[in-house]
């Protein structure tokens, strides 16, 4: 680079002035610069990525969050280092598969704040778990990702691989609308897109609450929707829940083979008749039986195929039974 | 009856311990004087108080419990364990609520008063109570998370599945512990209140034992997870309880974001199996839903029949 610099300086410089030459020197120079610094992003991309480049690269440039600018440095987590970050709320994360995250504030002028946290999950289907593991019937969908959810002071959104969070520290229009606009522009480096896990779509779609969907990828998950057990009776690694307008919910727990949800039935229904906190266990035919929880709530649980099919809540068994008809 | 102080001499203790100006010496003297029976022989389990002036509630607590120094002995060293996990709007203590906890435990004359905290600074200053703890004069002692050498095995003889916790050293400088949580949700075990909060006086990698049976398998063992923190409660009692139920999580807990319940209540009491059964009813939940609180009660650590607990509420 150099050299080349220097030819080109010689061969002008009979005929420029003092001046001249100096300006097609910094003109030159400016091009060699240039040149360097798109080769040094060009092969920083192409690079096996560190850790700190993959996530880093999704944090929105100054610019593209209007007035709101990062405050500090980012901090990232990946894998059980999530503890030192979120103590015992790692434990959901890991479940779901949680790879890494990033983390950074943004801040504005007047001191309004907003947290922004990056997770990358192991996979489209776990992130899309994570998504609904945090959202809740009440928020407002969002046009954003491939899923998104507005409540009164914090956001969440899935796209791919990616759960994103946004939090602000109150609920004025104003921190709202960053939400919306730090949102926006993490969207917009995200380019891959995730699809629901197909087993969501077995969920009977009359009355459902779309925004009550939870999907498990183990029995913290499941423990947080309903407390069947405090062990993994269910030895659980796929499950669906969805509330209905009736007042009632349908668990979908998928296994391996026929085999596995046969044998794993026979133990569910031990566990449930032993169990303290159920009571009027009653066996319906060899693929049904029904019990009650401590506060009268009738479940009624069956299994066909590789799915157990679960109802909690006000219904009857002839409902009941309609309900895993449709589902089979 | 304890017997009432007059206007005059309230004044003038006040003065001398020059807490007037810092608390509203008006206040206080209403509390003795009657608005609030502060001294009488109803023996009060939890006080609960409502009302938007957290400092004012804190301190009608207190009083309701019989008076700061009941618990606060004069020349005392006084240890504070608020929560200060995230910043995230309902996930950590009031810092109104440790203020008025501070100024009370001076008026009892307490010798110093130590906030304990192997969180770092920057959680503290984050939540904005490094900031109230230094401006009300009690000292923050942030303790090195990962220096075991800052921490004392304890063993746990009732443990059943802890049999040694790691306690700060620091803790064991004081002569009275103020227990001051948040209660939230957890995603690990639905619930957090006063008996989880002693997760923050232990060595971190031990707390993290609670979660992962032999640090490899079952990470799911929420059983396994409030044993532990029964068992970690029967060596360490606090002397009173503060719970921050003003306005917290009920989802996405501990960390959040999460639905923010707005109950604008302080709970007080010594009980801390009851005042944790107490705060589940806050949001829909009983006191056997809980896995922790079902065996702080089996380890005798208090009582989980509400029925069989003097709950007073009061609303300033």
């Amino acid at each position: 680079m150099a050299i080349l610099f220097k030819q080109l300086s010689d061969s002008a410089g009979d005929r420029l002035t003092r001046v001249e030459k100096r300006m097609r020197r910094n003109f030159i120079l400016s091009i060699a610069l240039f040149v360097s610094a798109m080769s040094f992003l060009l092969y920083s991309s192409e690079a096996p990525s560190t850790f700190q480049q993959e996530l880093l690269k999704y944090l929105p440039r100054e610019g593209k969050t209007g007035e709101w600018r990062r405050d500090g440095l980012p901090q990232e987590y990946r894998g059980e280092d999530l503890y030192s970050y979120i103590n015992g709320g790692a434990e959901i994360y890991h479940e779901y598969g949680f790879k890494q995250v990033i983390v950074q504030d943004y801040i504005k002028k007047n001191g309004k704040s907003i947290s922004l946290e990056i997770f990358e999950m192991a996979s489209s289907e776990s992130a899309y778990g994570i998504y609904t593991f945090k959202t809740n019937q009440e928020g407002e969908e969002l046009a954003l990702g491939d899923k998104a959810q507005l409540a009164d002071y914090y956001m969440n959104f899935w796209k791919g691989y990616f759960l994103v969070t946004l939090t602000g520290f109150d609920e004025d229009e104003e921190t709202v609308k960053g939400l919306k606009e730090i949102a926006q522009a993490v969207d917009a480096k995200i380019k891959s897109r995730g699809k629901e896990p197909a087993f969501v779509s077995l969920l009977p779609k009359k009355d459902l609450i779309e925004q009550s969907i939870k999907y498990f990828k183990g029995n913290l998950g499941l423990y947080n929707s309903y407390p069947f057990f405090a062990q993994d009776v269910f030895s659980i690694e796929e499950g669906i829940k969805g509330d209905y307008k009736a007042g009632y919910s349908v668990f979908i727990i998928s296994y391996r083979a026929n085999e596995e949800s046969k044998k794993k039935f026979n133990a569910v229904k031990t566990s449930f008749k032993e169990s303290q906190k159920y009571k009027n266990f009653k066996l319906v035919d060899e693929k049904l039986f029904q019990v009650e929880d401590i506060k009268g709530k009738l479940i009624f649980i069956s299994h066909s195929k590789k799915c157990f099919l679960i109802v909690v809540g006000t219904i009857n068994k002839a409902r009941a039974k309609k309900i895993f008809d449709i589902i089979i | 009856m304890a017997k009432k102080i007059g206007r005059r001499e309230f004044v003038k203790k006040s003065a001398k311990i020059g807490v007037s100006a810092a608390i509203g010496s008006s206040f206080i003297y209403e509390l003795v004087d009657g608005s609030v029976h502060a001294f009488g022989k109803e023996k009060i389990d939890i006080a609960v108080v409502s009302g938007s002036d957290y400092i004012k509630s804190t301190i009608s607590a207190v009083e309701l419990l019989g008076g700061v120094r009941k618990f606060i002995p004069k020349d005392s060293k006084v240890a504070i364990l608020p929560n200060t996990q995230s910043r995230h709007p309902g996930t950590y203590t009031k810092p109104e609520i440790v203020r008025a906890v501070i100024r009370m435990s001076k008026i009892a004359g307490a010798r110093e008063i130590n906030c304990l905290s192997w969180l770092a600074r920057k959680y503290w200053e984050a939540t904005g109570l490094a900031q109230a703890v230094e401006e009300e004069g009690a000292n923050l002692k942030l303790i090195e998370s990962s220096d075991e050498s800052l921490f004392k095995p304890v063993p746990i003889p009732q443990g059943k599945a802890l049999k040694e916790a790691r306690i700060m050293k620091e803790f064991f400088n004081n002569d009275v512990f103020i227990n001051m949580p948040i209660t939230k949700d957890h995603a690990g075990n639905k619930f957090t209140g006063t008996m989880k909060n002693l997760m923050g006086l232990n060595f971190s990698k031990n707390n993290r034992t609670f979660h992962k049976e032999d640090w490899k398998t079952n990470r799911s063992s929420i059983e396994y997870l409030d044993q532990c923190i029964a068992d970690l409660n029967t060596i360490i009692k606090p002397t009173l309880c503060f719970v921050d139920a003003t306005e917290f999580i009920t989802t996405n807990g501990p960390f959040g974001p999460g639905i923010l319940a707005k109950l604008q209540k302080i709970v007080a009491g010594v009980d801390r199996v009851a005042i944790d059964a107490y705060c589940t009813t806050l949001w829909g939940m009983e006191p056997q839903d809980i896995i922790m609180i079902n065996k702080g009660y089996e380890h005798n650590l208090g009582e989980i029949n509400l029925e069989k607990v003097k709950i007073k509420e009061i609303k300033i």
